[in-house]
Order: structure tokens, then sequence, then C-alpha cells
């Protein structure tokens, strides 16, 4: 019996040793916990770098907003094998959570939000060696925020509004496009004040004072706020800014990823295929050897030869053919922004038109598939490392001649600036134009606007610019849209009041009260 | 814990004289003597069995032991030796049920004394079974469970007991001989019984880890005599449904018609019909054979007074019925236990060894998705594999063989787990145990990515190799302590332990590209790749520390209660909610036993109630700590450099709390007829609160890479059971049996966490007060005949709702009145929850032929059709099926719209012209058994010989037009969604046993 006991205390002994409950305690040390984040510059210049890491997603600049903006404008049309694609590019929107356009887009720029947030959240909590360092980096970080807003408010216009960083519960308040710009303008003119104006050439791809104020020209066109436009405007054109900017004596150089980051680029976002994994490794946020180079080639390359899920319409070959230049040629941008079946016959002076090494073949018809940004390499690959420029001088240019119209008619300055892009592909100056009546644009402030619609349609085609463009020259009256129709007949599809933004993805709606469906969706 | 594994052996040295007893077991009607009964000693280790003269010997611990003598279809008896060496025992027919001992967790009750919701399995009916895992051999066998196999091979069958009630995992938990999980990589052949735990009461000494039910199993043990040897094989040809898709030439008719139609409604870039290819391919064909499994088990069995010992070996090969799928086992076992005065040990060790094949792509919804002209083969494409052109088929499908061709991936396994325990019994009563149990799985995934494309776009992919790596360590250490006595009309069972499991498990992968290739063939060794390596890793940690307690009380085998604590910590939640306390409490009451009740054909009569909460908590390892993601990256500056970027990418509620799940159940379970009639009855109602979910949250927070979990709402779930059984014998010739069980889940939303009262997915919505995965969607009204059709459809105000509509669109329903097509038009069209759930089981017996036949079903229930929606209109180019009878003008349909190229208006997947009525009836299984008459099969050495012919899913009524009307759903908010799930095979088994 007493033996028993023995063995009975022996056995709960047992018991009590087994129960450290401290054992529990177990961390996670496969990476930083955010607790242990946020600490140091490194921690918020690596946290800055993370926001620009954004650049390199599909749906942002790896591959399908560029379908989406040149899709829905007039210069650029899908035929994509894939129904649902295209037909989101032509106005047609059936299913609102369609994941690859309208999901993914919005999606990967509000990570770059969050991203931003984060940053602008902790960076006045941690001591910095050099202040000005602090300041460049809030600087970038809100252009980049500013950046991702102007698209987001491009494409679906009424969209949640966040500059904290989230929290899982969040239903974050829509707000209009007037009001996402008056904050864009905070933001921006914030920068422009922080950011530097030249970088050494190891900090390319980081936003500068110039690229800020153009930019933040863009925003106040946007929302036609000429006046504050045109200060913006002038530091690039007569201010500070000319001594940094100028077009390019050759209109290629702004396409070609061997004349990168050069005199006319404000802001570029940079590509490379440092990371050349051999696979679709785009959208793996957790893989550090994710690409960083683009899409862009693959998915306009010429059906056949790449995705094809954008290309460009007919009336733009006709409309550079319009004028000769100087020297009694067609205009060059032609032969650098598309491809077409008689370019060999419009540029002799060009015996290269071998197409990714393929004469025009007969299938392709009068189709125009799209050039710029194309590095030709054959075969083609997924990525390229062609450098996207964003904002461009000439792009400035043209702006700068428009909101001084829209101030007081052509003005000098005006057709000044107009002529400089214009001649620096051999075109005559405006007045002398052999197919434009250029006594009548440089006199009348209606018509040098009609004419800059044009301008900046050939000079900036297919650059994601031309959407923009028609929606801050209005897309509400029946005669735009007849004009629009007249050139791609996507526009059928448009309804007015409804198809000037797209549908927010279905999902936000439903699941988020503070946010409304656009308007007849 | 090795200084207390030590203190326990030192505790051990110690042993009681034994007792030997021998005897005779009978009939008490017959005088038979009842060969193969099981005597035991009442709370002993081992057993004997009879021999053909029903004589046995058995040593027990004393002379004053009590034995137990059991036998299938006879009453067990319970008898006192009371100093007897010898004792001739006589059982009485029938009365099996009562007698049954179920498990029931740490321990063990007889089924009569139950007192919450158990389900026993026969496992009797799992040998003509040919399912590879003993989750789906588990199908229609016990009311309450769902079991949905998948056809794919080496996949296992999902399981969900009464209902959803959580929204992360409503796996039950399975225990195989005391030790958690294992199920995936069990040899149904070694299963000896299986119990299922459905309320609070019954699963709670498990606590927070058995909120969805228990499913208990244990293998198969020696039997006290000579060595037994059992070799089982069966093999099984299997097919696998096919849809009645189009071949090229109907296919070329259609599609020619879709794009007369594009151009004549002016879709954009459509100017002629497709220069089609000239292939005719059926892809079904090309990826579909007959699948052969062969199985085979073969064991040794056997034991003497001191110990027993089950040995077994298995294997498996599953060719699949799919090209480039298979799956492969090696299975071995040794279960043995042993006894020496109040110590009593057992261990099980189980190793399997499988090798999978893992298959590329759905071919179900690529089987729809590629155009059947494209030929498999075309030497003008990358890797000289066929798919679309934009000029001969514009479209996107993937050619399945290009794909299983050019990325073949093995994935290897291997499983060891073993357990061993060790029981200290004092005074007859109080048992002390300690269990210990180890797991340790390693994988390895490889792929092999040849060069060559499968679908039209594709860019030129590297070739490369991968391998990835996967390992755990599972330990669990138990220590309880038993109470159980019987004093006068008193009968307590206690028991108190301590749990403690710890896991581990990491992760390491390669890629490397391009491999070596000779001539033709690719070196797969990762040294042999010549280009750029990648590479990663992590680990997972999770801990968990229980305490458990549970008092069992029976009066006078009349009054039943029990109670039952655990107390559990869980490293998956934050430190200062991690620990959490469940109670339940059950109650019986015999009406039977009370002299007052007497009802001749009422052999037992039995009321039960239950009330208790369980937890839950699995979530993700560090699901409440918010981490930095290392991985971006971005380029700067010329010439490039590429910078190191870190970010938070996923958002975290760090206030996760337990998931409690309440329950309440009562029940009735009766004996009637002679005890030929069973009957068991259940309602119950649980209530889960603080779900734990990974609830979708906004795009617009930014959050990337899952969505945080959080304690999201409430769900309730109600229902009832019925299971009724018959057995009889006609005649001493003719024995059969009929048993049928049916159930009923409603559950409802009571609550929705982030303060939502709603929440949507792209078929479904959730509201409070609905059932989860009610389908959301817009209502087809019909098809637009003329344009006067389309001017005619106004709203109530003369809107004309689909002004662009043309003759032979959809007609959709205005909902909300508005005068036109929106999101805001979406109804509530149907429910995707069966009205009730129905298992059948027939058998009989006329000499040696058997019969058996399990049917089951689900009715009432609304099915999405995904192959249907993915099939629709041409918009893609995608197949079809054969006999759609599309809008034309000719033939001016009402149900289905015109078929057009380069448009979906009318394909739309969240409309209601893809629901059906999900309802059916399955004959299972009808299986065919003869065993050889002993005296011949005694004539060439063998003790039984057994063989059969078992036909699985050959019949199903149902008007489902999909493959299978039962499928895998896609996720708990789309519960009803056959998004185009692997359908289950058809298959023919036979099987020959014997025993020497």
């Amino acid at each position: 019996m007493k033996r028993y006991i023995v063995y009975l205390t022996g056995v709960f002994s047992l018991i009590v040793i087994s129960c450290d409950e401290s054992k529990l305690d177990i961390n996670n040390e496969n990476t930083i916990s955010t607790g242990n984040f946020w600490k140091t510059e490194a921690d918020i210049e690596h946290g800055v770098v993370a926001v620009y890491n954004m650049f390199y997603r599909q749906g942002t600049w790896t591959r399908n907003i560029y379908t989406q903006m040149q899709g829905m404008a007039d210069d650029g049309v899908s035929l994509a094998g894939w129904t649902e694609l295209n037909e989101y590019a032509k106005f047609i929107f059936t299913n609102y959570n369609f994941g690859e356009v309208n999901t993914k887009i919005w999606r990967e720029h509000y990570i770059a939000v969050f991203r931003a947030n984060q940053v602008l959240d902790h960076i006045d909590d941690i001591p910095f060696s050099n202040e000005q360092h602090r300041q460049d980096l809030i600087g970038q970080v809100k252009f980049l925020r500013s950046f991702y807003y102007f698209y987001l408010t491009t494409l679906w216009e009424n969209i949640p509004f966040v500059l904290k960083t989230s929290s899982a519960s969040d239903a974050p308040e829509q707000k209009t496009p007037a009001e996402v710009f008056a904050q864009l303008e905070e933001d921006l003119n914030d920068a422009v004040s922080k950011l530097p104006a030249t970088r050494p050439e190891s900090d390319y791809g980081r936003p500068t004072k110039g690229a800020a104020y153009a930019l933040l020209a863009k925003v106040y066109m946007q929302g036609h706020k000429w006046q504050e436009a045109v200060q913006c405007l002038e530091w690039l054109v007569d201010g500070e800014g000319k001594n940094y900017y100028d077009l390019t004596t050759d209109y290629g150089d702004n396409f070609r990823n061997t004349t990168e980051n050069n005199r006319e680029s404000l802001y570029e976002i940079q590509f490379s295929l440092i990371n050349r994994v051999g696979f679709d490794q785009t959208d793996n946020h957790l893989d550090p050897n994710a690409q960083l180079g683009t899409q862009i080639e693959m998915n306009q390359a010429p059906v056949g030869i790449g995705w094809n899920n954008v290309e460009a319409r007919r009336w733009l070959v006709d409309y550079y053919k319009r004028e000769q230049t100087t020297d009694g040629k067609n205009d060059m941008r032609l032969f650098y922004s598309v491809w077409y079946d008689d370019a060999g016959k419009d540029f002799p002076e060009r015996p290269d038109t071998l197409i990714y090494g393929n004469n025009w073949r007969a299938d392709w018809g009068k189709r125009v598939f799209i050039k710029k940004y194309s590095t030709d390499e054959n075969p083609i690959y997924y990525w390229n490392d062609n450098n996207f420029r964003s904002l461009r001088y000439a792009d400035i240019l043209l702006l700068y001649a428009e909101a001084l119209n829209e101030l007081n008619g052509p003005t000098p300055k005006a057709i000044e600036c107009l002529n400089r892009v214009r001649q620096r592909v051999k075109l005559p100056a405006i007045q002398n134009s052999t197919y434009y009546d250029g006594a009548q644009i440089v006199s009348d402030k209606a018509a040098f606007k009609e004419h800059l619609k044009i301008e900046r349609a050939l000079e900036l085609s297919l650059e994601c610019v031309r959407w923009i463009d028609l929606k801050r020259w209005g897309l509400d009256d029946q005669a735009t849209i007849n004009e629009l129709k007249s050139r791609d007949s996507d526009f059928n599809n448009f309804i007015i009041g409804k198809s000037s933004r797209m549908p927010i993805p279905q999902s936000e709606v439903d699941n988020n009260p503070n946010l409304t469906q656009n308007p007849n969706y | 814990m090795f200084c207390a594994l030590f203190c326990w052996l030192v505790t051990t040295q110690l042993a009681v004289a034994q007792v030997t007893v021998s005897g005779k077991v009978s009939d008490q009607n017959t005088g038979t003597p009842l060969a193969g009964a099981t005597v035991k000693e009442l709370n002993g280790q081992g057993g004997a069995t009879t021999d053909d003269a029903g004589a046995f010997s058995l040593s027990v611990s004393s002379a004053d032991a009590t034995l137990v003598v059991s036998y299938m279809g006879y009453q067990s008896q319970e008898i006192a030796l009371s100093g007897r060496k010898t004792v001739d025992i006589s059982l009485v027919a029938g009365d099996a049920a009562l007698d049954e001992v179920v498990v029931i967790g740490y321990g063990t009750v007889k089924k009569k004394d139950l007192t919450g919701a158990v389900s026993v399995v026969n496992t009797e009916l799992l040998r003509d079974r040919n399912s590879q895992d003993i989750v789906g051999a588990m199908q229609g066998l016990a009311s309450g469970v769902k079991v949905t196999s998948s056809g794919l091979p080496g996949q296992q069958a999902s399981i969900i007991i009464r209902g959803l009630g959580s929204l992360t995992n409503n796996a039950p938990l399975f225990i195989v001989d005391g030790m958690i999980g294992g199920e995936a990589h069990l040899n149904p052949a070694d299963v000896e019984s299986i119990q299922v735990l459905k309320d609070a009461s019954s699963a709670a000494i498990y606590g927070s880890r058995a909120a969805n039910g228990v499913v208990i199993i244990t293998t198969k043990s020696g039997k006290e005599g000579p060595m037994k040897i059992q070799f089982d094989g069966n093999v099984t040809s299997t097919n696998l449904p096919r849809y009645d898709l189009m071949d090229a030439e109907t296919w070329k008719r259609y599609d020619d018609l879709a794009y007369d139609e594009a151009i004549r409604t002016g879709v954009a870039g459509v100017v002629s019909r497709q220069n089609h290819f000239d292939a005719n391919t059926d892809w079904q064909e090309e990826m579909l054979r007959t699948g052969v499994l062969q199985n085979y088990n073969l064991s040794f069995s056997g034991g003497s007074k001191s110990g027993n010992y089950f040995v077994s070996f298995n294997r498996m090969v599953d060719d699949g019925a799919l090209y480039g799928s298979g799956y492969d086992r090696y299975g071995f076992r040794v279960n043995t236990s042993g006894k020496k005065g109040i110590f009593s040990y057992g261990e099980n060790f189980v190793y399997t060894k499988t090798d999978r094949k893992n298959l590329n792509g759905n071919p179900w919804a690529d089987f729809i998705a590629i155009s059947p002209t494209i030929p498999v083969k075309d030497e003008a494409n990358p890797g000289g594999y066929g798919y679309g052109n934009p000029d001969r088929a514009n479209n996107y499908g993937r050619n399945l063989v290009a794909m299983q061709e050019l990325r073949p991936q093995d994935n290897p396994e291997n499983l060891l787990k073993a357990n061993v325990f060790g029981q200290l019994s004092l005074f007859d009563a109080l048992h002390a145990k300690l269990n210990l149990a180890y797991t340790n799985y390693s994988g390895v995934t490889n792929t092999l990515r040849k060069s060559g494309n499968w679908t039209m776009g594709q860019g030129n992919d590297a070739a490369s190799l991968g391998f990835e790596n996967y390992r755990s360590d599972d330990i669990l250490i138990e220590q309880t302590l038993n109470y159980k006595k019987r004093i006068g009309r008193h009968d307590i069972d206690a028991i108190g332990g301590v749990t403690y499991n710890t896991f581990f498990g990491q992760t390491n992968w390669i890629t490397k590209l391009d491999p070596l290739v000779i001539g033709d063939k690719y070196i797969t060794s990762l040294d042999a790749a010549t280009g750029i390596t990648t590479a990663g890793g992590s680990y997972q940690k999770a801990r968990i520390l229980s305490y458990l307690g549970r008092v069992n009380y029976a009066f006078d085998d009349k009054y039943l209660v029990q109670a039952t604590i655990r107390r559990d910590g869980t490293s998956r939640l934050p430190e200062t909610t991690r620990w959490g306390n469940f109670a339940s409490f059950s109650a019986a009451w015999r009406i039977s036993g009370e002299p007052f009740f007497d009802v001749p054909f009422v052999n037992d009569l039995k009321l039960r109630a239950s009330h208790g909460t369980l937890g839950n908590s699995s979530i993700g390892y560090w699901d409440y700590q918010a981490v930095i993601n290392t991985a971006p990256r971005a380029v700067f500056g010329s010439p490039e450099t590429k910078v190191l970027g870190m970010t938070q990418s996923r958002l975290t509620n760090t206030d996760l709390v337990w998931e409690r799940k309440t329950t309440t159940n009562v029940g009735v379970d009766a004996v009637l007829l002679d005890n030929r009639l069973t009957f068991t009855a259940e309602y119950f109602h649980s209530k889960s609160k603080d779900l734990l979910v990974y609830l979708p949250i906004l795009m617009s927070s930014g959050n990337e890479g899952g969505n945080p979990a959080v304690n999201a709402g409430s769900l309730a779930n109600r229902g009832f059971e019925i299971e009724t059984g018959w057995k009889d014998k006609i005649g001493s010739e003719f024995s059969y049996s009929a048993s049928l069980n049916l159930s009923r889940v409603r559950n409802k939303v009571l609550d929705l966490g982030y303060g939502r009262v709603e929440y949507y997915e792209f078929l479904s919505k959730a509201a409070i007060g609905q059932p989860l995965g009610a389908f959301y969607l817009y209502r087809m009204l019909g098809v637009f005949q003329s344009a006067q059709d389309v001017e005619n459809h106004k709203n109530s105000q003369g809107m004309v709702i689909q002004p662009d509509a043309l003759p032979g669109d959809i007609k959709y329903d205005d909902y909300n009145n508005d005068g036109i097509i929106s999101s805001e038009d979406r109804q509530l069209v149907g429910n995707p929850w069966p009205k009730f759930e129905m298992g059948l089981s027939l058998g009989a017996a006329y000499k040696g032929f058997d019969i058996g036949i399990n049917g089951y079903g689900r009715f009432g229930q609304d099915v999405w059709n995904g192959a249907a929606a993915a099939a629709a209109d041409f918009a893609n180019n995608q197949n079809n099926f054969n006999g759609i009878v599309p809008w034309t003008p000719e033939n001016p349909v009402n149900d289905r719209p015109r078929i057009v190229f380069g448009d979906t208006r009318n394909s739309r997947g969240d409309q209601n012209r893809w629901l059906e009525n999900g309802s059916f009836f399955r004959l299972s299984q009808i299986a065919l058994g003869y065993t050889v008459p002993e005296r011949f099969s005694r004539g060439i050495g063998l003790e039984r010989v057994r063989t059969g012919v078992t036909l699985q899913n050959l019949v199903t009524f149902t008007r489902y037009t999909g493959l299978d009307p039962e499928f895998r759903d896609s996720g708990i908010f789309t519960i009803g969604a056959d998004n185009t799930s692997f359908p289950n095979p058809r298959s023919v088994m036979f099987s020959l046993s014997f025993t020497f």
C-alpha cells in the first residue's frame, strides 16, 4: 500500500512537470515584425523603395494600365482574343469584378497608397542625420502617392480616399475628383518645395522638383485651374526648369532603351531586366526576384507575335500623313509610333521595316500596331527594360500652350511652345502649315485649342496621355462623342454620364457602406 | 520531458501474480459452440478469441476478475470469476447494438451508456469500398456526416459534421489510435472501428480542436491465439464521366454562326469567319483513360496471454484515369500491446511512402475552354504542341496534353507516425497513462519545366528545374489519470490529464534555370542546370498546452451524467487571450430501466440531453503578428541598380480571441422488437460566436498576401438527425439488414465581422438572418424575341430598360425598377443548402452469398453550374455542349440567347440562368460477395476465402445537367458553386481475400 502511494506521487509529479506555460510564447522569426520596424532612417528608406516597387505590377505599369488607358481613348483599341478584356477597353463593362483589369488595377494602386501612407505616418517620428534627406523622402512619397491617386481618379473618378495607414476594419469615405485633386495639389506643392531640382545619375527614377511641378500642372489642368497650372509650367519652360529640360533632337529617343533619362524626360519609370528569372513572377509580392521589367511590348506586339491586347486606330496614320515635313517627307512621329502596312513606302529612307523579323503579314490587313516602347527584339521576350516616360517635356510644352490659350488666347508664348514641338520633327511652324489653317489657329482661341487636340494626339499618341486629355476637354456632349465615334467606333458604346468613368469593382461597393457605385452602373 | 519519462519507467517495476482461466462459449438456445468470440478481462488489456470448439484460455490479473464476453450478433456478457478457473458461458443472440463499446476519447463507454451524440460507423461496410482514403470510405455511413469525395487520385475527400459551424475550418478532428491526424495516409484495411462524436459534450474532452466534431479511428489489433494471416487484394477499374462536347465539325458550324452574328452586329475587329484549323481533337479522349487501381493488403496478427500484435503491409497503385496523374502508396503498420501485472503498454507504428504525379491545370475547365479544331501537336509552335492562333482558332484554351508533358511534377512523401503508451493500474480502479506520439512528415515536389508553350500568347519561358522540400515534426505528450469503479449501484468513471503538443514545420525551395538537355531528354539534377538559381524558405511553429477533466457517473444504470472541462492554451493567439476554458454537461435517463416501464416490444429506451461549449483557433501560425515584407525591390539610376525595399504588406488584427461554439443536443435511443430495430433521433442547435475567419477586406485598404484573420460574427446551425436500423434472420440461412439515416441542417448568419450587416461575394450574399452562401444574382426573364420586345421591356415609369439589346439577347429583371440593369438588380434567387440528406444501406446474406447496397442523396439545394457558364455562347471560341439550341430568328427559343463571338453580354456568370436543382440520389455502392464454405476452404488449408465485386457510383438519379451533383465546393461563401469541380469516378472493383 505504501509503495502504491509512492508511485502515485510519482505520477502526479509528472503532470506538474509538463505545465510550463511559457512554452506557448513563440515568435515568428521568419521576418521582422512591424513592432521592430519603422525605427531608423534605413527603415524609412526601405519603406520608400517599397512604394516604387509597385510600378512593377500587372495592374500598374507592367501591363494592364496601358491596355485600359489606351483602349478607352480614341487612339487605341483592344481586339484581344480575351473578349472580356477587349470589351473593357470598349466601354462594355459587364462584370464589375473583372479581375484582370478592373480589380487588379484598383487593388495594386491602393497597395501603393498603403505603402506610401506607412512611410508618411512614421517618418516624422524618426531621427534623421540629415533633415534635408527626410524632406526629400517625404517629397518622393507624396509625389508617388499623388501619382497613383491621379490615375485612380482618372479611371474611376469617385474613389475611396485613404491618407493614413489602413487597418482591416476601415471603410474609407468616397471623394469626388475635385476633393481628390485638392489634396493632390497640396501634396504636390509640398513635394515641389522638398524635392531637389536635379539628382545624380545613381538616383534617376526618383522624382525631382520638375517632376512634381509637371504632375501638379497636370492636376491643375484636369481641374481647369489654368492660372495655377501656368505657374508650374512657367517654372519648367521659362524658369529654372529650362536649364534641365529640353526636347531631344531625335523624337525616337523618347522610346528607346538606349536613350533613357534624357533631357526630355521629367519623370520616368525605371525598368530593368536585372531580375531575369525566366518565368512569370510579376505579381508575386513575396518574391525578391520578381520581375522589374515591363510587359508593355508583349502587351501590344502585333497579333501572332505578342499578346496584342491593345493596338492603334487607323486614323492616326491618316492624320500623321496629312502634313509633310519641311524637307518634303512624312512625319517621323508616324514611323516611331506605329507599325502599319505602308510604312516601307512612306519612309523609303528607312529600309528596316521588319517587325520582329516579319514582313507585314497579309492577315494584318489595315490594322495598326503600337511601336512606341518596342525593342523589336526577336524573339520577343515577356519583358523588356525600356523605361516608361510618364512625363515628357513635349507634353509640358503643349500643356503650357493650352493653359496660356485658355487664359489669354494664342499668345506668342503659346504659339512658340506648340512650334517647338512641331519643329523638332521638322514640321513647319503652325503659321506655315501646308495643311492646317495656320493663320486662324494662331489668332483664334477656339481654333488654337482644337489644333492642340490634334497636335497632342500626334505627338503623344499611345502614351497613356490621350484619355486624360479627352476627360479634360470634356466627354459630356454628344457632338464630342460623335466626333470620337468617327475616329474610334468604340465610342458607339459610350454613354454620356456613365462611360467616362469605369465601374468601381463591385465587391468594394458591396462591402463598403461609404462607397456608392458610379452613376448608371 | 525525458525526466518525466524516466520517472515513469521507475514506477513500473511492479508485477502481480496472474491467473489463467479457460472455458467455452456457446449459443444459449442451440448450444452451438461460438468460434471467434472475444473474451476479455474487464478493464484489462488484450484478450482471447474462442477457437472452433468455442474454447478459450486467458490470463487475468486475479481470480476475482470479471470477464467480458462478446460476439457479433450476440449480447455481451460480464461474468465475475469469483475464484473459478473454468467457466462455460452461453450468449443470447441479438443484442449487439446495446453492448457495443464506443470510444469517446481518453476512454470508452458502452453504447447504452452514452449521454452524447455519437455515430458508430459500421466498418464491415468499408471492406467493399474502393475508396483509397478512409474519409471517402465513410460516405453515407453516419447521419449528420457529409462526405464529398474528389475524383483526383491522392486527393482526400472533404468531411463536414453537422453543417458549417466555422468560417475557416470545418474539418473535424481526427484521432487515429490516440494520435491527432494521420487519416490522410491511413490504409482503410487497417481500420477496426470508427466513431463520430457530434455534439459538444462528446467531443468536449478534445476541447478547442473538436468544435467541428471528432472522428475517432482505432486500428486493428491482434487477438489471443495462433497467428492469423490475411490477404486482401482488389483491382478496380475507374472511369471519369465526360462532358458531351461538340466535335470539330459541329463546333465549326456553330462558331461560324457566332462569327456571322458578330459581323452582322458590328463587333469590332471581326470581318470574317475563322480560317479554322483542320484537326478534330477530342480533348477528353486525349486526357481520359480507364484507370486501374490495384490495392493489396497482407496482415499478420495474433497474440498470447501477455501481448498481441498486428502487422500489415499495403501496396496501392493508382494509374489515374487522367493522363499525367497517378498515385502510388506503400504502407507498413505494426500495432502491439502487452501487459504485465499492473503495467500495460501499447504501441502503433505506421510508415507510409507515397508518390503522387501532380496534374497540371483543371481538365474540367480546360476541356471546355479549348476549341476542338486545335491539333494536339503542331510543329509550327515552340515545343511542338497545338494551341490557339489569332487567325485559325482565336482561343486561349490550354493544351492539356502539352501541360502534362512540358511540366511534369511529382510529389513523393514519407510519413512516419509512432505512438507508445504505458499504463499503470492500481487497485483495479486507478489507471495512470502516459502516451507519447510522434509524427514526422517529409515531402518533396519536383518540377521540370521544359521549354515550349501550351497556350496562345505565352511568352518564351526558360526551361527550369524546381525543387521544394517540406518537412514537419509533431510531438504529442499526454498524461492522464483515470478512476473507474463500480460501488454498489454507483458507477464512477473520472479522468484528468494534461496534454502538450508541439509542431515544427519547414519549407525550402530552389528553382534553377536551363537544365541540360541530352538529345530530347532533360537532366533533372539541380547540378545539371546551368542558369540562374533562386531559393527561399520559411518555418512554422505551433504549440498547444491543455488540461482536461471528465466525470461520468451512473446510478443504477438508469441515471447517467457526464461533465467535462478543458482548458486550452495556444501559441496561435496573442498572449493575453490565448487561454480558453470550455465546459460541457450531459445527462441521460434510461426509461426502460425503470420498474414502471413495461412495454414488451421495447428492449431499451433512453433519453439524453447535452449542452457545452468548444473553442476553435485553427488559424495560421502567427496571424496576430504583423510582419514586414522584405521582398520589394526597385531599380534606380544609370547604370541600373537594384535597391532593397521593405514594407508591411498584410494587415493583421492583433486582438484575436478564441472562437466559441455552444451546442445543445437532445436525443432519444431506442431498441425495439426483440432487438431487431434500433432507432436514434437527435435535435441540435449550435451557435458559434467570435468566428475566426479570413474575411475579405476592402481592396482600398491596400492589403495583400491574404486577408487578415478576424473574429467576425456569429453563426447558428440547427438540425435533426435520425438513424434507424433493422436486422433480422429468416430461418438459419438468410439474414438481412437495412438502415437509413436522415439529417437536416439549417444555418443562419447572426452577425458579420467588421460591423457589416451584409457580405458579398461574386455569386452570393451573406446577410444577417440569411443562410451563408445564398445565391445573389441577376435574374433572367427570357430572351428578347424582336426589336418590339426590347421596346416593350419597360419599368413602371415607362423607361426602356435595355435599349441597346438586340433580338436574341437576354431580358433581365429590373429588380429595383430604376429603368436600367445595374448591380442593384441582383436578388436572392437560390439556396445552396440541401433541405435534407439521406444515407441508406441494405444488406442481405444467404449461405455464402452477401449483398450490400449503399446509397445517399441530398435534396432541395440549388447548384450553380460553372461548366455551363464557362461554355456559354461562343464569346471566346470555347467549346460547347451538343444539343444546345441557341436563339436564332428562325428558331426563337426563350431560354438561351443568340451566340456571338466577341460579346459577353449574355454570358455573365452572375445570373440565375446557371442555377439548377442539385438534388440527387446516388447508389454509391452495390457490393456482392461470396464466401467459400469453410469445408472447401479448409480443404485447401485456408480458414476463410471471400471474393466480391463492387460497383461504385454507377447509378445516380438527378436532374442536374453538370457532370456530377456531388462536388467539392469552392469556399464557404459559395458553397453551392460547382466551379468545374472534379467529378467522382465510376468504378468496378473485384476483390479477393483469404485468411489462414
